[in-house]
C-alpha cells in the first residue's frame, strides 16, 4: 500500500496536468491588464503556497525530532527541506520570467521577492549543515528548520508590512470565477506531484538509517568479543 | 529570575575573562575600523543624496561580518577548553548559558558599532542624522545587534558543542540573520531620511528581537543536549557506513 | 437588371474606416499586439518548461539514490549469506 501511493499521486497527477493546462489556455480568459503572460499565474501562485506549506512541514517534522528523538521525523524533514529548494527555484524562476514580462524588470528586490529569496537559502543551509555537519548537527540543522518555518509568516505579511511592486496578496481573493477554476486543478497537480515526491524521498532516508544501522550491527559482529585473544 | 540571575553571572564572567587580555574586543574593534575604511574607499565617490541609500547597507554590512566573526571566536575558546560541557553539566538553567552569551555577543557588536557609526557620521555628511539624533540611533542599533546576537548566539553554540566546521556558522548565520537585518536596514533608511513611521519599523525591529529570543532560549537545550533518548544514542552517533 | 434609383437613405452606412491613415494605425496596434503575444508565449513557455524540468531532475537524483541503495542491499545480501 505504501508503495504504490506515490505512483497513485503521480499518475493522478499526470492525469490532472493535461488538464489543467488545457483550461488554462482554451477556457480561463485573458487577464485584462497583463495579457497572456498573466497565465504563468497558475502555477507559479500554487509553487509558491506549496513551498510555503513544505516549509512549515520542514520545521514541524524538525520540532518533532528534537522533542521525539524520531527517524520518520527526521526523514520528512530532510525530505520536505530538498522539495522547498525545488519548489522554491520555481518560484524564484518563474516569478522574475513574469516580472520581465509584464513589468520589463525580472528583479525588482521588493520585498516578497526578498523574503521569498532568504526562505529559500535558509533550506538550502538546512540541506548543506545535514550534508556536510558533523556527527551531533542533525539537532542543529533541526534547529535551524523551525526558525526557517517561523519565516515563512513573516513572508507572508511582509506583503501587508512594506509598500512593494509584487501583486498584493489579494490577487487570489479577487480572482474571477473562470481563474479559480484553473488555480485550484494546478494547485492539486503540483502538490501531488510533490507528495509523491517527498514520500520516495522519506522513504530513501529511512532505507539510509536502516543500511547503516545494519552496516555496523555488521561490523560489530565482525568483531572480536572483549576478552577473545 | 533564577535563570536570569546565573545568565548575569555567566555573562559577567565571560566578559571579566575578556577583560584579561581583550583578544575578542580588540581583534573585532579592528576588524570594524577595517572595513569602515573599506567602506569608506569603496563608496567615496556617492552623492550625498543617494547616501542615505547606501549607509544602512554599510552599517548592518559591518555588523553581519563582524558578528560572524565574534561568535565563531567567542565560542572557539568554549570549545578548545571543552568549558561549553562543563557549563552545560553545571547546576544552572540551560537558557541561562544562552542569554549569557547572547548578551556578551550584544556587548562585542555594541563595541563595535562604537567605531562603525561615528565612523560612518565622520566619512559620509549623509549619516549626519546618526549625529542629530543619538538616542534614535543607539535604540536602533542596540536592537540590531541584539537580534543578531539572539538568532547567531544559539548556533555558534550547537557548532561548537558538536565537532562542527566552522565554515557551517556563516552559511547558517547569513540568511538567518538576514530578515532582522532587513527590518534594521529599513529602520535605519527611515531614520536617515527623517521619515515619521521610524518608530514603526523600530517597533517591528524590537518584535522581531522577542521572537528570535523566545526561539532561541526554547531551542537552545534541545539543539545543544537533546533529549534524554537522544543522550542515550550517543555511542551510535556519528557512525554511518560511507 | 439596372440599379434602382432614388432608394431612401434608411439602409444607407457609409463605409469607414478604410483610409490610409487608420488602417496603417490599426496594423500598427496588431503587430503590436502580435508581437506581446508572442513575447507572452515565449514566457510562458520558459516558466512551465523550468517548472517542470525542476521536478523532473529532483526525480532523476531520487531515481539515481535508489539505484545506490539497491547495489548496497545486494552486497549486504552477499555478506550476509557469506
Amino acid at each position: 500500500m505504501k508503495n504504490f501511493l506515490p505512483i497513485a499521486f503521480l499518475g493522478a497527477a499526470a492525469l490532472i496536468f493535461p488538464t489543467t493546462v488545457a483550461t488554462i489556455f482554451l477556457e480561463t480568459p485573458i487577464e485584462a491588464q497583463m495579457g497572456t503572460v498573466q497565465k504563468i499565474f497558475y502555477f507559479h501562485v500554487p509553487l509558491a503556497w506549496i513551498m510555503m506549506l513544505l516549509a512549515v512541514v520542514c520545521g514541524v517534522a524538525a520540532g518533532i525530532q528534537l522533542r521525539r528523538d524520531s527517524k520518520r521525523a527526521e526523514a520528512v524533514s530532510i525530505a520536505a527541506a530538498e522539495l522547498v529548494l525545488v519548489t522554491g527555484l520555481g518560484v524564484l524562476i518563474t516569478g522574475p520570467i513574469w516580472g520581465h514580462a509584464t513589468w520589463g524588470k525580472a528583479w525588482t528586490w521588493d520585498a516578497r521577492q526578498v523574503s521569498t529569496g532568504l526562505l529559500w537559502l535558509i533550506f538550502a543551509a538546512y540541506v548543506l549543515v545535514r550534508h556536510y555537519g558533523a556527527a551531533g548537527s542533525e539537532r542543529l540543522a533541526a534547529g535551524l528548520a523551525i526558525f526557517g518555518a517561523i519565516d515563512v509568516p513573516i513572508i507572508y505579511y511582509a506583503v501587508k508590512i512594506w509598500k512593494t511592486t509584487h501583486p498584493s496578496n489579494d490577487v487570489a481573493g479577487s480572482l474571477p470565477e473562470s481563474m479559480w477554476a484553473a488555480l485550484w486543478p494546478a494547485l492539486i497537480a503540483l502538490l501531488l506531484t510533490s507528495l509523491a515526491l517527498l514520500l520516495i524521498r522519506v522513504r530513501q532516508e529511512l532505507t539510509d538509517v536502516a543500511l547503516d544501522e545494519a552496516w555496523i550491527a555488521l561490523d560489530d559482529a565482525a568483531l572480536p568479543a572483549p576478552g577473545d585473544v | 529570575m533564577v535563570a536570569l540571575r546565573q545568565a548575569w553571572l555567566l555573562a559577567v564572567n565571560d566578559l571579566r575573562q575578556e577583560a584579561r587580555d581583550l583578544e575578542l574586543v580588540l581583534t573585532s574593534t579592528f576588524f570594524s575600523l577595517v572595513v569602515l575604511i573599506m567602506l569608506g574607499m569603496s563608496f567615496s565617490a556617492i552623492g550625498v543624496s543617494a547616501q542615505p541609500l547606501a549607509i544602512p547597507g554599510m552599517l548592518w554590512l559591518s555588523v553581519a561580518f563582524v558578528g560572524a566573526l565574534t561568535l565563531g571566536r567567542i565560542f572557539t575558546r568554549e570549545r578548545e577548553f571543552d568549558t561549553l560541557r562543563a557549563v552545560l553539566v553545571a547546576p544552572v538553567e540551560r537558557v541561562s548559558i544562552y542569554l549569557a552569551k547572547a548578551f556578551v555577543t550584544m556587548v562585542i557588536l555594541l563595541g563595535c558599532c562604537l567605531i562603525t557609526v561615528p565612523g560612518l557620521t565622520l566619512l559620509f555628511p549623509g549619516a549626519a542624522p546618526f549625529a542629530d539624533r543619538p538616542l534614535e540611533t543607539f535604540a536602533l542599533v542596540v536592537m540590531g545587534c541584539t537580534a543578531y546576537a539572539g538568532v547567531g548566539t544559539l548556533f555558534a553554540a550547537g557548532l561548537a558543542s558538536s565537532s562542527g566546521k566552522n565554515v557551517l556558522l556563516s552559511v547558517i548565520l547569513y540568511p538567518l540573520t538576514m530578515p532582522s537585518l532587513l527590518f534594521a536596514l529599513v529602520a535605519t533608511r527611515s531614520l536617515l531620511e527623517g521619515h515619521e513611521s521610524f518608530t514603526t519599523y523600530l517597533g517591528q525591529l524590537t518584535a522581531t528581537n522577542i521572537l528570535a529570543f523566545v526561539v532561541g532560549a526554547w531551542l537552545f537545550e534541545p539543539v545543544l543536549v537533546g533529549v534524554p533518548q537522544q543522550r542515550r544514542g550517543a555511542a551510535r552517533a556519528g557512525r554511518r557506513r560511507r | 437588371m439596372l440599379a434602382p434609383e432614388n432608394q431612401p437613405n434608411d439602409d444607407y452606412e457609409p463605409v469607414t474606416g478604410l483610409d490610409q491613415e487608420t488602417i496603417a494605425c490599426v496594423r500598427a496596434c496588431e503587430s503590436e499586439a502580435a508581437a506581446k503575444t508572442a513575447s507572452d508565449y515565449e514566457h510562458i513557455v520558459w516558466a512551465y518548461g523550468v517548472i517542470w524540468s525542476l521536478f523532473a531532475i529532483y526525480g532523476v537524483l531520487l531515481w539515481r539514490r535508489a539505484t545506490r541503495h539497491n547495489v548496497e542491499v545486494a552486497d549486504l545480501q552477499r555478506r550476509l549469506s557469506a
